[in-house]
């Protein structure tokens, strides 16, 4: 060994650092040079000082406030995560509460629409829609005499085949919203139509039953 | 909730859901060590407590900063403790000493029937030995306090200190020619004081 690795390795020995074969070549090498020697010689006393210096601080831990410091932060930062957290599933059952609600009254005004086809957004305050029956005596069916239809302005000439009857209570001045003439002394009078409606759901002409009109009491 | 023989990883996914055992546990592990490490580089007790408690408080407010891919949890610690050192050491390079912690009971040496006289003269070495190892430049000191107070592997300084182990071998064989000269230094000063008397 020289003394430049002597430098290098040499003051390793003892620790377990170098091999033994390294440490039997230092010795040997400082037996042999006295400035290793003396440098030997010079690190194992600062070696030796060092070692006060490590066991003056080897118990050295951090004081107890810190753990409670830290422990008081950590029940901090926890706090307001619970807060969001609880937060959060309130939202979250509102929200699908909500969903449900809107979902069920969706359903069922689809249902009642489907039921109870529009028979078009024109005709105001049309209070009881009656689908037909099925029995052919009933609400004076217009294919039994469909001349009495008075069709309404623009509507074009549709046979009550073509589409469907509806018999309707309203007030005689719902006529005028359909674009027919309506006569002011019995405007708030009920009456029953029949309407006939297009297949795409526009109301196409109108038949008054005169009986009915007169029978029914206003309202 | 038991926690021990948990890894650090398990521990720390729990504290940072506000497990309070395992944070305690995972501080208990690695306190000694990171606060060691600070009090050996900076001299300063007080500094190494901010340290130490800066460091878990990272860990606390930001627990995702941890990447297990990327080490341990202690690695993952000594080096936020070791960035944090550094940042102190360039604020105030030259710190105050460490009598404050020499004399505190848990940095004490085990109590013998010794005489005063005996535990007077080896707290001044001891003093003279920190004052010797904290006038080192930092990266040298940082070698002699991993291998040397610490007792770390050569393989092990590198890896904490980030460099390769030829780079510790030099700096640890340069910090120690200029702290046998410190020592020599400061050995002669009280005989060459009491020469002069």
């Amino acid at each position: 060994m020289k003394c430049e690795e002597f430098q290098s390795i040499g003051l390793d020995a003892g620790t377990g650092r170098i091999s033994a074969a390294d440490e039997s070549a230092a010795a040997e090498h400082a037996a042999a040079c006295s400035r290793c020697a003396a440098l030997a010689e010079s690190w194992e006393a600062a070696r030796a000082e060092l070692s006060l210096f490590a066991d003056a601080t080897r118990q050295a831990q951090a004081p107890p406030r810190v753990q409670m410091r830290l422990l008081q932060e950590l029940r901090s930062q926890k706090r307001p995560h619970q807060l969001y957290r609880r937060t959060g599933i309130i939202a979250a059952w509102g929200l699908a509460a909500a969903a449900s609600v809107v979902a069920v009254v969706s359903w069922q005004n689809w249902r009642n629409h489907s039921a109870h086809p529009a028979i078009g957004t024109s005709i105001p305050a049309v209070t009881n829609v009656v689908p037909m029956p099925s029995s052919s005596d009933a609400v004076l069916v217009a294919d039994e005499d469909t001349g009495a239809f008075t069709p309404l302005p623009g509507a074009l000439p549709l046979s009550s085949d073509d589409g469907a009857v509806y018999e309707v209570r309203m007030q005689r001045a719902s006529l005028g919203a359909l674009g027919l003439p309506v006569n002011e002394d019995g405007a708030s009078d009920w009456i029953s139509v029949d309407v006939l409606v297009a297949d795409d759901g526009t109301p196409q002409g109108v038949r008054l039953h005169e009986d009915a009109a007169l029978s029914l009491p206003a309202q | 909730m038991n926690v021990l023989g948990e890894r650090d990883d398990v521990l720390l996914r729990r504290a940072a859901k506000g497990d309070e055992a395992a944070f305690t546990d995972l501080y208990r592990r690695h306190q000694a060590s990171l606060y060691r490490y600070a009090l050996r580089m900076t001299g300063n007790p007080w500094a190494a407590e901010e340290i130490v408690q800066d460091v878990f408080m990272t860990l606390i407010r930001q627990p995702k900063k941890y990447d297990a891919e990327k080490g341990e949890v202690g690695a993952f610690l000594f080096g936020i403790t070791r960035n944090r050192v550094l940042k102190h050491l360039e604020r105030s390079p030259r710190e105050l000493s460490l009598d404050q912690e020499l004399e505190s009971g848990s940095a004490r040496p085990p109590v013998d029937l010794l005489t005063p006289a005996f535990w007077a003269e080896r707290r001044e070495r001891a003093e003279h030995v920190r004052d010797a190892v904290l006038a080192l430049p930092l990266e040298f000191r940082e070698a002699i306090v991993l291998c040397e107070l610490e007792e770390l592997s050569y393989e092990e300084a590198a890896k904490k200190s980030g460099c390769p182990v030829g780079t510790i071998r030099s700096r640890l064989h340069r910090g120690r020619a200029l702290l046998m000269a410190r020592l020599e230094l400061l050995r002669d000063v009280p005989r060459r004081a009491s020469a002069g008397d």
